[in-house]
C-alpha cells in the first residue's frame, strides 16, 4: 500500500520524503518513508491495526506514538516485543503481528471478550490450584495461549558494549525544561550531557502546540537547538533512555547496542509527564490514542490520524489539538470537555469560531466500534452528572479518530527509584515529587510546571541550583516558579455495565477489576497490583498507575495520597540482557611460551586465569599422551613450563625473620645457596599453600608459591607485615619471571650445552641447591628441586626471554630426544613421588599432622603464623589422615572425590576420600592419595572406596613415595 | 618483510605476535615495531604502540625518591604524579616510597640504563622488576579519554586528569597503571599491565578503538 494520505510540511519532522522505503506487515507490501516508525508508516498506508491485546485478543492501534505502551508491539524475523511506535522502517524489513490464533485482522481468538465476565481479575490464581494436580493440566494450554512473539533460537550473538561517560550535569529529557537547564549550566561552564529518549531533540516543542496561532513551539524549538547544537560544553545523546537511577547519580543510558553508564556531579531529570487516557466503554479501540499522538503522527510523521475526529479532553491542551487538527484539513466534530468550563476562555473561544461545537461537563460514555471492534465510528457522548456518573440521554458522533487526554502523570520512575516520593494534590487531582536525594534536580511537567514559560523558567532554576553545587553560580540566585495551570480532570473515570472499560491497556484490566480486587482484600496497591498484575505489562503502569491508585483510594475510603501508586524499578524501559552483559571483559594471561605450546599441539587446561598445557596430543588420547610424557621424563628428559608459579621476592634486614614467622619451617639459618620446602599455615593451623625459598643473599629470599594461591600468600604477607612492621621490602614477580623445569635423567647434559658458567656437577650443583648465572646467555636462577622425582632444574629467567630460553632448550636437547610435558603428566609423576598439591590434596581442614608434614615443621622455632593451632590440632586424636594407596591394574579407577567408606556394608559410614588417583606405568598400577579414617592408615590394610556407578573396590595402604623410595633419582 | 624479527632476539615483548605486519627496529637488544604503514596521522587520530622493550626500571623504600634526585630525575613531589624529564624519560611517583622510571622513545631507552648502572643506596631502596613484570604498551591521539571510558571507569578527561596524572586502576578487568603524557605533542596515555596478560589488553584496546578509526602504530609514527 501506498503512503499518499501524507500531510504536507512542514508536518513530517522526522521523515525524510525523497527516499521512500518498502517493507511487509503481516505479508503485504507497504510504504513509507526513511524515518519513519513501523507504526507510522503503517498509518501512512491507513493500516490502524496493530497488536492483538494480551487476554481477550482485542484489535489494537496506536495509543501513544512515543513506545510508552504494549499496543504497538510487533514480531520481527529475529526479535519478538518490538515497539512498532519505536522501530524505524527499513528496506526488506518483514514485520508481523504476534499474539493471534489465525491471522491478525480474523483472530479466532478474540471470542474469549465474549467471556471475559468469567474470567474475572485473580482468575488464573483461584482457578487452577484445585483440585490437586488442575494447575499440571492446565498449565500447558495455558502457557500456549500466554507470552507474546516467537524467540528466534537460531539467534547468533551481536556486539554490544558499554562505556563511561564523566559530565558535571545530566540532563534527562530534552523538552523545553531540558533544554533551558542544559543551556544555562553549559553557559556557566559546566559540562553537560543531554539525554533524549527520542530521535530529535525538543520534547513536548516537537508535537504539542501551545498557543492558539500554532507558532510558538517551532519558533522556540528552533532557537534553543540552535544554542545547544553549538555549545561546546554540551553533549547530546538521542535515541537514548535513561533507564535507572543510583546512588551518586550514576545513570545507565542505553543508546542502540551500547550502555553508557553516566556519572555526574549533578543530576537535572527533566522527564516530562505521560498523557492519561480517559476510562470508558471500549477505550482501546484502534483510531482512539491520546492526543499527544495524534499530534505526534501529524507533526512527527505527517500522517493524519482520521477524517473526522472527537477530542475528549479534561485540560485546554485538547481545545489546541483540535485547532492542530483542524489546520491539517482534519474535521472535528466536537471537543468534549469533561470539565465546566475551559481555563482560557480564548482558546475555547477560537475552537468556537472554527464552527466546532463545544461540549462542556460531558464525556464520551462508549466508543462504538466498527464490525470487529477494527476502528471506532461513533462516540456516545453523556452529560456528566456526578463523579464517575453519567446522564442517561446521549449524543452520537460518528467519527474516525478520538483523541483524549484526561491530563498528565509526572514521569516519576527515576525519581521514584532515587527515593523520591510522590504525594497527591487534591486540588489539582495530580501527584507531585518530593523528598529527593541531594543533588537530583527536577524541572518542567514533571514538577507540577505546565506554561510553557514556566517550564523554561523552571529549568533554568534547576540548573541555577545544581551550578551553586558546583560552584558555578556565580552568585546568581534560584527563584522558585510557581504554575498555576490545572491539567488533569480529578476523575475521568466512566465505567459502563457492560464493562471493556479499561485501565490497563497490557493486562486487558478493567475498572470493575481493579475495584473488584480491593473488594476481595486487597487492599493495598501493591497487593492490588500482584494479584491483577496491573502495571505488570510492557509500559509499566505508565497509564495505569494513576487512575488504580484513584480506583483503589475511591473503593476503600483513603485519599490517593495514602494509596500511592506501586514501586518503580529499573529498568525504565525495557532493555535486553545483551546491554546488561555488553562486551564481557574476561582476562586470561600466557606465559611468555604459551605460544610455542600451541604450536607443539598442547591440549590447554586453565590454572586460575592462566592457560597450561595440560599435555601434548589429542584430547581424546589424554592418558596415552600422559603416559608416554612420563614415561619420557623417567628415562630421558622433559621441560615443563611452571611460568605460572607464584613468585615472591622479601628483600631487607628482617627479610630472614620475616621467613621465620610466616612459613613453618625454619629459615634463619637457611644457608645462601640453598632452597627449603616452605609450608605455610593460616591461623587455624590449616595448610593453605606450599613453595621453595630460595636464599639468593643474607637479605634476600625468593620463595615460590602455588599457581592459583600466590595472590592469597602475597596478600597474607603484606597484611602480617602491616603488624609486625619488619624491615623488609615484600613484591609479587610472579609475572616477570619465566620458568621451567627441565627434568629427567639426561636433563644435566641438556643444561651442560648451554649453562657454561655454572658448575653443574653432583657436587658443585647437589640437589636442593641455589645457583645464578646464564642459560645461553640469558641471566637465570636455577633451583635443583625434585618435584617429579627425577634429577632436574628449575629454570627461572626474566620473562622477556622466556620464549627464548624454550627455544634453546628444545634445540639442546634435541640429541637427548627432549621432550614437552603437560600440568596433567606433571602431577602423575609427583603422585608417583608422593608429593601433595596443596588445594587438591589438601581443604580447608587440612592441618600438617593429616599430611605427614611434621618434618616440616620447626619446633625450636617460637612463633610462625598458625603454630598455636597447629600445636592444638595435633595434640587431639587424630580423626583421619591422608595416606597413599594401590589398586591393581584392570581396577575400576577411582576418580577425585569419590568416597572412602569405614567398611564395605551398604551402611557404612563416610571416612574420607580420594584426592589423587592415575594409573601409573611406572608402578604399574592404579595410584592414588586419600583421606581415611585413622583406624585405616595401616600400611598393608584395605579400605573401601565407592566408585562410579555405586561400585566399590578395594585399595591397599601402601608407604610413600610409591616410585623410588629412596629418592636417588632426583638427587643423581 | 621487515629483516629485522623479534624472533633473532633472546628478548621479546610480551605482544609482538600482534605485531605481524610491523617493520621493526632493534631497541635494548630486541625489536619494536617501527612502522605500521601509517604513520604520524594515525597517531594523531587514534593509535596504538607496543613499548614493551624500552628499558624501564623502577625502585622502592625510604631512600628511592634521593637515589633519584641524586641521579638528576625530576621527582615528582606526590603519588599519582608523573614528571618528565628533558630528555623524555617519565618518572612515575605510585606511592610515597615507589617510583618508576619508563626510558624515552627518543634515546631508545638509554638514560635508564645509565639509571640502572648507578648503584643503589646500601640501604631502604630496592629494585624492581617492572621491565619484566609489567608489559608497556602506549594510546595515542585525540579520542584517548573516550576510548578508555569503554574499559575504564575513571573519569580520564583532560580536565580530570591532566598530563602528568597517574591512574592506578582497573582497565579491562585488569590492574594498570595508566599514565597521561605527550610525546612530541602527541596525547599519549601510557599503559602498564601486568605482562602475562598484555595480549589480553591489546586485544581489548584495539576493540575500544576500533569506532574511533585506531590502528596499531609504530614508534616512527611519533615523530
Amino acid at each position: 500500500m501506498s503512503h499518499a494520505t501524507r500531510l504536507k510540511a512542514p508536518m513530517g519532522l522526522l521523515i525524510d520524503r525523497t527516499k521512500p522505503v518498502s517493507f511487509k506487515f503481516d505479508g503485504k507490501s507497504y510504504q513509507g518513508f526513511q524515518g519513519d516508525s513501523i507504526a507510522s508508516a503503517l498509518a501512512g498506508c491507513g493500516r490502524w491495526l496493530l497488536s492483538r491485546s494480551f487476554k481477550y485478543h482485542r484489535p489494537r492501534g496506536p495509543l501513544t506514538m512515543a513506545g510508552q505502551d504494549a499496543n504497538t508491539l510487533i514480531q520481527l524475523n529475529k526479535e519478538p516485543n518490538v515497539l512498532a511506535d519505536r522501530e524505524l522502517v527499513a528496506n526488506g524489513l518483514d514485520v508481523q503481528g504476534q499474539n493471534y490464533n489465525g491471522s491478525l485482522d480474523g483472530d479466532r481468538d478474540a471470542i474469549l471478550g465474549h467471556f471475559s465476565r468469567f474470567m474475572p481479575v485473580g482468575f488464573y490464581y483461584r482457578s487452577f490450584f484445585k483440585p490437586l494436580g488442575a494447575w499440571d493440566k492446565w498449565e500447558g494450554f495455558i502457557r500456549k495461549k500466554a507470552g507474546l512473539g516467537v524467540l528466534d533460537l537460531d539467534f547468533q550473538p551481536e556486539y554490544y558494549d558499554k562505556a563511561y561517560l564523566f559530565h558535571d550535569v545530566v540532563v534527562v529529557g530534552s523538552g523545553p525544561a531540558g533544554l533551558s537547564a542544559a543551556l544555562k549550566a553549559a553557559n556557566a561552564g559546566a559540562s553537560v550531557l543531554l539525554v533524549e529518549e527520542q530521535p530529535i531533540l525538543g520534547g513536548s516543542l516537537t508535537y504539542n502546540r501551545f498557543d492558539v496561532e500554532g507558532e510558538q513551539a517551532d519558533q522556540l524549538r528552533e532557537d534553543l537547538l540552535a544554542s545547544v547544537e553549538q555549545h561546546a560544553n554540551i553533549e547530546v545523546l538521542t535515541s537514548a533512555a535513561c533507564n535507572g537511577w543510583f546512588a551518586d547519580n550514576y545513570l545507565p543510558v542505553i543508546q542502540g547496542k551500547r550502555m553508557y553508564k553516566v556519572r555526574a556531579k549533578e543530576c537535572i531529570v527533566a522527564s516530562g509527564s505521560f498523557e492519561q487516557h480517559v476510562v470508558f466503554r471500549n477505550n482501546d479501540l484502534p483510531g482512539i490514542m491520546m492526543s499527544s499522538a495524534a499530534t505526534r503522527l501529524m507533526k512527527h510523521y505527517a500522517v493524519k490520524p482520521g477524517n473526522r475526529a472527537v477530542v475528549l479532553t479534561g485540560n485546554d491542551d485538547g481545545y489546541l489539538t483540535a485547532l492542530e487538527l483542524l489546520d491539517q484539513g482534519i474535521e472535528v466534530a466536537a471537543v468534549v470537555d469533561m470539565r465546566n468550563a475551559a481555563e482560557s476562555d480564548a482558546i475555547a473561544s477560537a475552537v468556537k469560531a472554527r464552527g466546532v461545537e463545544v461540549l462542556t461537563g460531558h464525556t464520551v460514555y462508549e466508543a462504538i466500534p466498527t464490525r470487529g471492534n477494527k476502528h471506532v465510528r461513533a462516540v456516545d457522548v453523556r452529560r456528566i452528572t456526578a463523579k464517575g456518573e453519567v446522564a442517561s440521554q446521549s449524543q452520537r458522533f460518528d467519527c474516525d479518530l478520538l483523541c483524549m487526554s484526561a491530563g498528565y502523570m509526572p514521569v516519576y520512575q527515576l525519581l521514584c527509584q532515587a527515593g523520591g516520593q510522590l504525594k497527591y494534590d487534591d486540588t489539582a487531582a495530580e501527584f507531585s515529587l518530593s523528598k529527593l536525594p541531594k543533588n537530583l534536580r527536577i524541572a518542567g511537567s514533571v514538577n507540577g510546571v505546565h506554561g510553557l514559560s514556566e517550564v523554561l523558567h523552571d529549568g533554568e532554576r534547576a540548573a541555577i541550583e545544581a551550578l551553586h553545587t558546583l560552584g558555578l553560580a556565580n552568585g546568581e540566585v534560584a527563584v522558585e516558579v510557581n504554575c498555576k495551570r490545572r491539567v488533569n480532570f480529578d476523575w475521568p473515570i466512566f465505567s459502563h455495565p457492560k464493562g471493556k472499560d479499561f485501565v490497563d491497556y497490557d493486562e486487558d484490566l478493567q475498572a470493575k477489576d481493579i475495584v473488584n480486587a480491593t473488594r476481595l482484600g486487597y487492599r493495598d496497591v501493591q497487593l492490588v497490583k500482584r494479584f491483577s498484575t496491573v502495571g505488570m505489562g510492557p509500559s509499566q503502569g505508565r497509564h495505569s498507575a494513576l487512575p488504580t491508585a484513584r480506583l483503589v483510594a475511591d473503593a476503600t475510603d483513603r485519599t490517593v495520597t495514602e494509596t500511592g501508586v506501586t514501586t518503580a524499578r529499573p529498568p525504565f524501559s525495557p532493555e535486553k540482557l545483551a546491554h546488561v552483559a555488553g562486551r564481557i571483559f574476561d582476562p586470561y594471561r600466557r606465559t611468555a611460551m604459551h605460544h610455542r605450546h600451541k604450536e607443539l599441539g598442547a591440549k590447554m587446561m586453565p590454572a586460575g586465569n592462566w592457560q597450561r598445557p595440560a599435555f601434548y596430543g589429542k584430547p581424546e588420547e589424554r592418558d596415552a599422551c600422559m603416559h608416554a610424557e612420563a614415561e619420557h621424563v623417567r628415562n630421558k628428559v622433559g621441560v615443563i613450563d611452571v611460568s605460572t608459579l607464584g613468585g615472591i621476592e622479601l628483600r631487607g634486614p628482617d627479610a630472614a625473620e620475616f621467613m621465620n614467622r610466616i612459613y613453618t619451617f625454619a629459615f634463619l639459618k637457611q644457608p645462601v645457596g640453598k632452597t627449603r620446602y616452605a609450608v605455610l599455615t593460616n591461623e587455624h593451623g590449616v595448610v593453605i599453600d606450599d613453595g621453595v625459598s630460595c636464599r639468593l643473599a643474607d637479605e634476600h629470599f625468593y620463595v615460590t608459591a602455588t599457581t592459583s594461591g600466590v595472590e592469597r600468600v602475597y596478600r597474607e604477607m603484606m597484611k602480617w607485615n602491616a603488624q609486625w612492621r619488619l624491615d623488609v621490602d615484600i613484591t609479587n614477580v610472579t609475572s616477570a619471571f619465566a620458568a621451567v623445569n627441565l627434568a629427567g635423567p639426561d636433563s644435566r647434559k641438556v643444561l651442560e650445552k648451554l649453562a657454561t658458567d655454572i658448575d653443574l656437577s653432583p657436587e658443585g650443583f647437589p640437589y636442593l641447591a641455589y645457583r645464578e648465572g646464564h642459560v645461553a646467555g640469558i641471566p637465570a636462577r636455577l633451583l635443583r628441586v625434585g618435584f617429579v622425582g627425577e634429577l632436574g632444574y628449575e629454570i627461572h629467567v626474566p620473562s622477556r626471554f622466556g620464549e627464548a630460553l624454550w627455544d634453546v632448550l628444545q634445540e639442546a636437547g634435541k640429541e637427548f630426544d627432549i621432550r614437552p610435558f603437560g600440568v596433567e603428566t606433571q602431577r602423575l609423576l609427583r603422585l608417583e613421588k608422593g608429593h601433595i598439591i596443596v588445594s587438591q590434596d589438601t581443604d580447608g581442614m587440612s592441618h600438617p599432622g593429616e599430611l605427614s608434614l611434621e618434618w616440616a615443621i620447626s619446633r625450636k622455632k617460637p612463633f610462625f603464623v598458625g603454630r598455636r593451632s597447629v600445636d592444638i590440632v595435633m595434640a587431639q586424636p587424630q580423626t583421619r589422615k591422608l595416606v597413599g594407596f594401590t589398586l591393581p591394574k584392570g581396577t575400576k579407577k577411582p576418580e577425585e572425590g569419590h568416597l572412602v567408606l569405614s567398611s564395605s556394608d551398604s551402611s557404612a559410614d563416610i571416612t574420607g576420600n580420594v584426592t589423587s588417583c592415575e594409573y601409573s606405568p611406572s608402578v604399574g598400577s592404579i595410584i592414588g592419595l586419600a583421606y581415611v579414617g585413622i583406624k585405616q592408615i595401616e600400611v598393608g590394610s584395605q579400605f573401601p572406596i565407592r566408585v562410579d556407578g555405586g561400585d566399590v573396590v578395594q585399595a591397599t595402604v601402601v608407604d610413600l613415595p610409591f616410585f623410588d623410595p629412596d629418592n636417588a633419582r632426583q638427587a643423581l | 618483510m621487515s629483516a629485522i624479527t623479534p624472533e633473532s632476539f633472546s628478548k621479546r615483548s610480551f605482544v609482538y605476535r600482534q605485531l605481524s605486519d610491523a617493520e621493526f627496529s632493534e631497541v635494548a637488544g630486541a625489536a619494536q615495531a617501527a612502522d605500521m604503514k601509517n604513520g604520524h596521522s594515525q597517531a594523531l587520530k587514534a593509535g596504538i604502540l607496543d613499548l614493551s622493550v624500552l628499558p624501564r626500571t623502577g625502585f622502592r623504600g625510604l631512600n628511592a625518591a634521593s637515589h633519584l634526585q641524586a641521579a638528576d630525575l625530576p621527582v615528582p613531589a606526590k603519588p599519582n604524579q608523573a614528571s618528565v624529564t628533558d630528555n623524555g624519560e617519565l618518572v612515575l611517583r605510585l606511592s610515597q616510597k615507589e617510583f618508576w622510571v619508563l626510558g624515552a622513545v627518543a634515546d631508545l631507552g638509554a638514560g635508564v640504563d645509565a639509571v640502572n648502572q648507578r648503584g643503589l643506596p646500601e640501604k631502604d631502596c630496592y629494585a624492581l622488576y617492572n621491565q619484566d613484570s609489567h608489559a608497556w604498551l602506549t594510546l595515542t591521539g585525540a579520542h584517548l579519554p573516550a576510548i578508555m571510558a569503554k574499559v575504564c571507569g575513571v573519569d580520564l578527561r583532560a580536565e580530570a586528569f591532566p598530563v602528568g596524572s597517574i591512574a592506578q586502576t582497573p582497565a579491562a578487568r585488569i590492574n594498570v597503571v595508566v599514565v597521561h603524557h605527550q610525546i612530541n605533542e602527541i596525547p599519549c596515555f601510557s599503559m602498564l599491565c601486568d605482562s602475562a596478560a598484555a595480549e589480553y589488553l591489546w586485544v581489548s584496546l584495539l576493540d575500544a578503538m576500533a569506532e574511533f578509526g585506531g590502528e596499531v602504530i609504530g614508534s616512527n609514527a611519533l615523530s
